[in-house]
């Protein structure tokens, strides 16, 4: 039992980490990014290369290398999802929603197969793994390097919740999103901030992908389309939108995936998962931590 | 495989107007094509993956035929003196690609297909390749499915997923392992394997199945598997899907501290699976046909191959190489290119020498014995364990 909950919060927060750039956008300008799981992919291919190249060393460095990768990753990702907001998005934003939605599946294959193209399709196995001790917690296994990345993953969180609760920027998030508009009138350069937007929740996919690439030690072009589904989920589940509800919907959704697992058995999980969704969302449509979306409505 | 999911409607309505336009041409061209060119070269058509994941085992196929018709074509080629020649097109292990592949090579006039790697990209090729009268030769793909189609133009020269099963049982009963769990990725070709392996043990009796499981392919985290296989705790773990999946589970159990032992079906042998997988593959079984590696005498035809590609065969090189040579064959026998003479002669192949020993096809169009053998993986790299005789 203890090990199903402790592998369900793990996956968790892999998928709260993606969750929260899906919602922190679809807070602020009502799109749902569908490349944003190939952020991830990205991510990790970035951390891939830049440790490949480095060679012998970051063997030796361990942890501190990789630490070093993760930053290096999350700032190219989030440089990659300004650009994409920039070139994709912006020129759109005053046209139908369908038209920005197609976009960003087009955005979504674009990564895909250019990364195929350039890396090629097979998968790549990680040069640095994170490797540790085991050991037994009320019946659970836990290895260090779990608790490292959910460590690493709880300091983003909490981050970029201080930083949207506490300062001028997430203020100016916060308005943007309850009446775009009304911002630009009282001041708040809209702009800026829907791109520091991009960035942040494009860097946080990025660090997503470092971690699993480490962790799992495969990664392959496709690897952000399963996990982008099922961290859209945990965004909707949550309250898309809401930033504490995708790290909730995000914990949510791993557990009930590890519930559904063992319970029903594996070809049984994702019927589970989103039997419940679907019943959740008739009784609930604005998600467990929804009341931002009726707001706004 | 992999791309379907998303595009599962589109791929659905493009393969229904390929088919529709496949069976247009086949009508209009399929008679004259034929008889009209007597003098050129003999084409023969491979299907396989040149891109997508599954490209590396693409290269050892292709490279392999292109052995085989070389060394055809030096000592005359078919039919007195007609050169034969390799077509090869992409199958990606995507079925719509597959299609498209099948089409292209009918419509440039090949006259035998020796392609044919993904079952699930290479079903969806037989009424194309039907429709147009030529024979198919597949040297890899072997799910079940592919027999039940009940096509009369297919030919399978490895060993079925029925084959294979019996092998995974054979080892099993021979090391006298008590309990296993069988694990597939929901694929066509997994899901065969596991069924039959299933089927068989409880026929045996002497096995239990602790658990029969499937996890989805495309994820990075399999712990759900893994706490499931931990508390059935199987004496072996028979994995049956592709080595992508399985590396991750190989780590992931061997990381949750799992001693017992791990066996992959065909489609996980591959030199990624010890990649991704480090020092944990280390002991991994296998059921698998021969490979190069593994086959006694086959050093010669190593070199052969290394001499002309500057890189080792691989898993599917052999039934390749084999399948290019079977095909001349029979051209040769059947005394033309028309698809029924070939078929004819096919039928009738009694014996022919191969490197999965002698050749004859069942009633059904598999071979008469699967020639599947156990390997493991030793200093991360497949070699033979045991050859199950």
């Amino acid at each position: 039992m203890t090990q199903i909950i402790w592998d369900g919060l793990f996956v968790g927060s892999f998928y709260a980490l993606i969750a929260l750039g899906y919602s922190m956008v679809y807070g602020i300008i009502k799109l749902l990014n569908f490349a944003h799981g190939d952020i991830y992919m990205l991510g990790a291919f970035i951390g891939f290369v830049m440790l490949t190249s480095m060679g012998g060393l970051p063997g030796a460095l361990g942890i501190g290398a990789l630490l070093v990768v993760l930053l290096v990753s999350m700032a190219l990702t989030g440089g990659a999802g300004v650009l994409i907001e920039r070139f994709a998005y912006r020129p759109l934003r005053k046209a139908p929603r369908l038209a920005v939605l197609i976009t960003a599946v087009g955005v979504s294959f674009t990564l895909q197969y250019g990364v195929s193209a350039i890396m090629g399709s097979n998968p790549r196995s990680y040069p640095v793994r994170l490797e540790g001790d085991v050991f037994d917690v009320l019946g659970a296994r836990i290895s260090l390097p779990q608790v490292l990345l959910m460590a690493i993953a709880a300091i983003l969180m909490i981050s970029l919740n201080t930083y949207i609760q506490k300062t001028s920027t997430g203020r100016a998030m916060r308005s943007i999103s309850l009446d775009m508009k009304g911002s630009l009138l009282m001041g708040i350069n809209v702009n800026s901030v829907i791109t520091r937007t991009f960035f942040i929740g494009s860097a946080l996919a990025g660090a997503a992908g470092v971690m699993s690439g480490a962790y799992y030690g495969k990664i392959d072009f496709m690897m952000g389309f399963l996990i982008g589904l099922k961290a859209f989920t945990a965004a909707v589940i949550g309250g898309i939108g809401n930033i504490q509800g995708a790290m909730l919907g995000g914990l949510v959704l791993g557990l009930l995936e590890a519930f559904g697992a063992s319970v029903f058995g594996g070809e049984w999980r994702d019927v589970f998962s989103f039997v419940v969704l679907i019943l959740f969302l008739t009784l609930r449509p604005t998600g467990i931590l929804g009341e931002r979306v009726t707001e706004r409505v | 495989m992999r791309i379907s999911k998303r595009s599962t409607l589109l791929l659905g309505v493009a393969t229904a107007m390929l088919f529709a336009t496949s069976g247009c041409s086949g009508g209009l061209l399929g008679g004259d094509d034929a008889g009209s060119d007597d003098t050129g070269p003999v084409k023969l058509a491979m299907v396989v993956p040149i891109s997508g994941p599954s490209a590396p085992s693409g290269e050892y196929m292709s490279n392999a035929a292109q052995l085989a018709v070389d060394e055809i074509n030096e000592a005359g080629g078919v039919l007195d003196g007609r050169q034969l020649e390799l077509l090869v097109e992409d199958e990606a292990c995507d079925a719509q690609q597959g299609v498209a592949s099948a089409n292209k090579a009918v419509s440039a006039g090949a006259v035998v297909s020796v392609g044919g790697y993904c079952s699930g990209a290479t079903l969806p090729q037989l009424p194309i390749f039907e429709e147009a009268n030529v024979p198919m030769i597949i040297p890899a793909a072997n799910s079940q499915d592919l027999v039940k189609a009940g096509k009369k133009n297919v030919f399978l020269v490895n060993g079925t997923g029925n084959q294979q099963s019996n092998a995974a049982l054979e080892y099993m009963l021979k090391t006298g392992v008590a309990s296993v769990a069988l694990v597939d990725d929901n694929d066509s070709y997994a899901v065969d394997i596991t069924a039959e392996t299933k089927r068989l043990i409880e026929e045996d009796g002497t096995i239990t199945v602790a658990l029969s499981t499937s996890v989805t392919p495309g994820e990075s985290d399999y712990s759900a598997a893994v706490r499931d296989i931990m508390s059935a705790n199987p004496e072996l773990v028979y994995w049956t899907g592709y080595y992508q999946e399985g590396g991750l589970i190989i780590n992931q159990l061997r990381n949750a501290g799992f001693t017992g032992q791990i066996m992959v079906a065909d489609g996980s042998v591959d030199a990624s699976i010890s990649e991704i997988a480090g020092a944990n593959a280390e002991g991994v079984l296998a059921t698998m046909t021969q490979t190069p590696d593994t086959l006694e005498g086959g050093g010669d035809w190593i070199a052969s191959y290394e001499d002309a590609f500057g890189s080792a065969p691989g898993p599917f090189s052999l039934q390749s190489y084999d399948a290019v040579r079977l095909a001349a064959h029979a051209i040769d026998e059947a005394g033309s290119t028309d698809g029924d003479a070939i078929i004819a002669a096919l039928e009738a192949v009694d014996g022919f020498k191969m490197f999965s020993g002698p050749l004859t096809f069942t009633a059904d169009h598999t071979l008469s014995s699967g020639g599947f053998v156990i390997l493991s993986v030793q200093d991360g790299a497949f070699a033979l364990e045991d050859d199950l005789s």
